[in-house]
């Protein structure tokens, strides 16, 4: 993937840079708001990595320049620590994602790659999930593996839905609690560990065990390791 | 007076209303005061003619009685009795020659006829003296006679009027603008008092006041307010400096143990396996106090701010709630507790939801972690948020004291946790004009959050 990363603080956007290039990505990292803003309307970019601050512009003046100007690369903004509100206002302006600092190199990779698969225009609503064997009725709100049914909590459900939804990438803790129960913080009780151990167990079945790995460090994947 | 403090009188508000007050007084003394005069003079001259007319009329029945004859004699007599006299009188031919009379006249303009103000040139004859006023009366047979006045008393009189008016005016303006003055001068030291209380203020002394003059005039009702201002400022900067010393006091703690413990695996042997999970663990310790400022930070913000004047949008309660309680129960359940709930559906409210979730969250994590095997997650029409547990409960002497940040019950030292969860449902539900309640769940505790509009 080209991915482009604008970050003022030198430590900051080396370490993003390495990261990002030994995960095999072509990175280019902007030091200044104004080159920044440069290389990412002269594009193409898959993914679009800015600090919100940068002395002018800023990543919020170069976020909406560049959708104004009609560019639709998706924007992860990094923020400094304590920043919630800030977050509507940087979603509203036309950001896709928002990570705080300091963040776990996994955690940015994990979102990076989910804001690349994100499909450009949004297809119609599916009524069935399936990812490998696991079936998910949206309609009738039931799960299947193989031929049989499994009994679900409506909060297992949503879990399952948000996972199969995103096929095989890297969901970390963070993700699936702000995209499953939308809380932007991290409760003191292992609600996603929870949840997890019991999908893996409910979909569990002779021989096949649950398509849900662990991945140290990380997140969780549904379906296939990536 | 310094010249500073003249000049900066000189651009005083109050300066300027005053000498715009002298300007309209100056305006209204002229026209009013000119207008006086003038119908003070026009009236003086009125007298005058009606006086040189009524002698007129009092030759003119001479002549008829008499004739030009009769009204000669009558014209010499007249001179003669009232020499040196205001009145002069002179009977004058066709040809401008004078028939009986004051030779003075003889320079009156040819012909006269009605009234005419003249100046007599030349002639120095006693009872003449500056301005006549000339009254001529044809006669048939081509006579004309004169009767005449000095205009002398008139203008006099008129002069000294003219001179009291502008005195009058002079003083009025003079008042105004002293006037002006002495409230540019009082209004300078009221705000000099405040403001020298405000530099006061500013230098750091934020429990200073400003002083109250008990007139309740609109300088005080300023100055209460710039009070209440202060109240408020210095409420913000004790919250300020109440966040910065936690901060240092509290997370001291495990960023010390954090520092022992790299020392001390520093010193053992290099050695992979031990050294990752070394790495690992001071990772999570990292994480544990990064949260730990995270938190204080929001309660910092949550205390400084409040909601603001526009209506925060409509947050469905009931499904909050709903969903927050059933991963929740999930989760009490692996740890072998019980989480029940009793949700009333449609309960909405004005907030932010994303705070709201905290807020419960925080309470449910507290009860999970401290509480007893049994967790009740209620939501009652209100909307009134309850969560209870039936474990040990807190002790009426603490309830307070455990919504403070960083406060942990004696028992609770040394589990985990950073003693910030209650601190920031407190600053939630303040933001929220909520009332937050601790009270006895009997046994175990039970925490109220009455969210409803008339709890503010």
């Amino acid at each position: 993937m080209r991915i482009l990363v604008i970050e003022d603080d030198t430590a900051t956007g080396d370490y993003i840079g390495k990261g990002l290039r030994e995960a095999g990505h072509v990175v280019e990292v902007a030091r200044t708001g104004k080159q920044g803003l440069l290389l990412a309307v002269a594009g193409p970019w898959d993914v679009i990595v800015a600090d919100r601050m940068l002395p002018a512009p800023d990543g919020l003046a170069i976020l909406r320049t560049l959708r104004a100007s009609g560019i639709a690369t998706p924007v992860l903004m990094l923020t400094a620590l304590g920043e919630v509100e800030r977050r509507v206002e940087g979603l509203d302006a036309g950001a896709d994602d928002y990570l705080a600092k300091p963040f776990a190199f996994s955690e940015l990779r994990a979102r990076i790659a989910a804001l690349a698969r994100r499909p450009a225009v949004v297809a119609a609503e599916p009524t069935l999930l399936q990812v490998g064997d696991v079936q998910l009725d949206l309609l009738k709100r039931s799960v299947r593996r193989g031929d049989q049914p499994i009994e679900l909590l409506p909060t297992e459900l949503r879990l399952l839905e948000f996972m199969m939804r995103r096929p095989d990438q890297v969901l970390t803790k963070t993700m699936l609690l702000e995209g499953v129960w939308e809380l932007n913080f991290d409760p003191s009780t292992n609600i996603v560990e929870v949840h997890v151990s019991r999908l893996r167990r409910k979909l569990a079945r002779e021989g096949a065990p649950a398509p849900i790995h662990t991945i140290r460090g990380a997140g969780y994947v549904f379906g296939r390791i990536a | 007076m310094s010249w500073a403090d003249a000049t900066r009188l000189f651009r005083s508000f109050a300066l300027r209303t005053a000498l715009l007050t002298a300007a309209g007084v100056l305006g209204i003394s002229a026209f009013g005061l000119g207008l006086g005069w003038l119908r003070s003079s026009a009236a003086l001259q009125d007298v005058l003619d009606r006086t040189i007319t009524a002698e007129a009329d009092q030759l003119l029945r001479e002549y008829r009685r008499a004739g030009p004859v009769g009204l000669a004699r009558a014209v010499e007599a007249r001179m003669r009795d009232t020499t040196p006299s205001a009145i002069l009188v002179m009977l004058r031919a066709a040809d401008g020659g004078r028939l009986a009379g004051a030779a003075a006249l003889e320079v009156a303009p040819l012909p006269l006829r009605g009234f005419v103000t003249g100046t007599p040139t030349g002639i120095p004859t006693a009872g003449a003296d500056g301005p006549l006023r000339l009254l001529g009366v044809p006669l048939p047979g081509g006579l004309t006679l004169i009767v005449a006045a000095e205009m002398r008393a008139v203008l006099d009189t008129a002069a000294t009027l003219a001179s009291t008016q502008l005195m009058t005016g002079v003083v009025a303006v003079a008042m105004a603008l002293g006037f002006g003055l002495f409230t540019a001068w009082r209004l300078e030291r009221r705000l000099r008092a405040i403001s020298a209380a405000a530099a006061d203020v500013m230098r750091g002394d934020l429990s200073r006041r400003l002083p109250l003059a008990g007139t309740t005039d609109e300088f005080d009702r300023l100055t209460a307010t710039m009070n209440a201002l202060l109240a408020r400022v210095e409420a913000l900067m004790q919250g300020l400096r109440q966040v910065t010393v936690d901060v240092a006091h509290d997370l001291r703690g495990p960023l010390s143990r954090l520092r022992q413990r790299l020392e001390a695996a520093l010193a053992q042997p290099r050695d992979a396996p031990t050294d990752t999970a070394t790495i690992e663990a001071a990772l999570g310790e990292l994480d544990a106090v990064l949260a730990s400022f995270a938190a204080l930070l929001r309660i910092a913000q949550l205390e400084a701010a409040s909601p603001g004047a526009a209506p925060q949008p409509v947050v469905d309660l009931s499904a909050l709630v709903t969903t927050l309680t059933e991963a929740y129960a999930v989760a009490a359940e692996e740890a072998g507790k019980a989480l029940s709930a009793d949700i009333v559906p449609g309960q909405t409210v004005r907030g932010d939801a994303g705070l709201l979730r905290q807020l419960l969250a925080n309470l449910v994590d507290n009860a999970l972690a401290h509480g007893g095997p049994g967790i009740r997650v209620t939501l009652r029409p209100g909307p009134i948020l309850e969560v209870a547990d039936n474990g040990p409960g807190v002790p009426p002497a603490e309830r307070e004291a455990v919504l403070r940040r960083f406060y942990r019950l004696d028992r609770s030292r040394g589990t985990p946790g950073s003693g910030l969860g209650l601190a920031i449902v407190a600053a939630a539900a303040r933001w929220h004009g909520a009332t937050l309640h601790l009270a006895d769940a009997a046994p175990g505790l039970r925490v109220t959050v009455d969210l409803s509009p008339a709890a503010s």
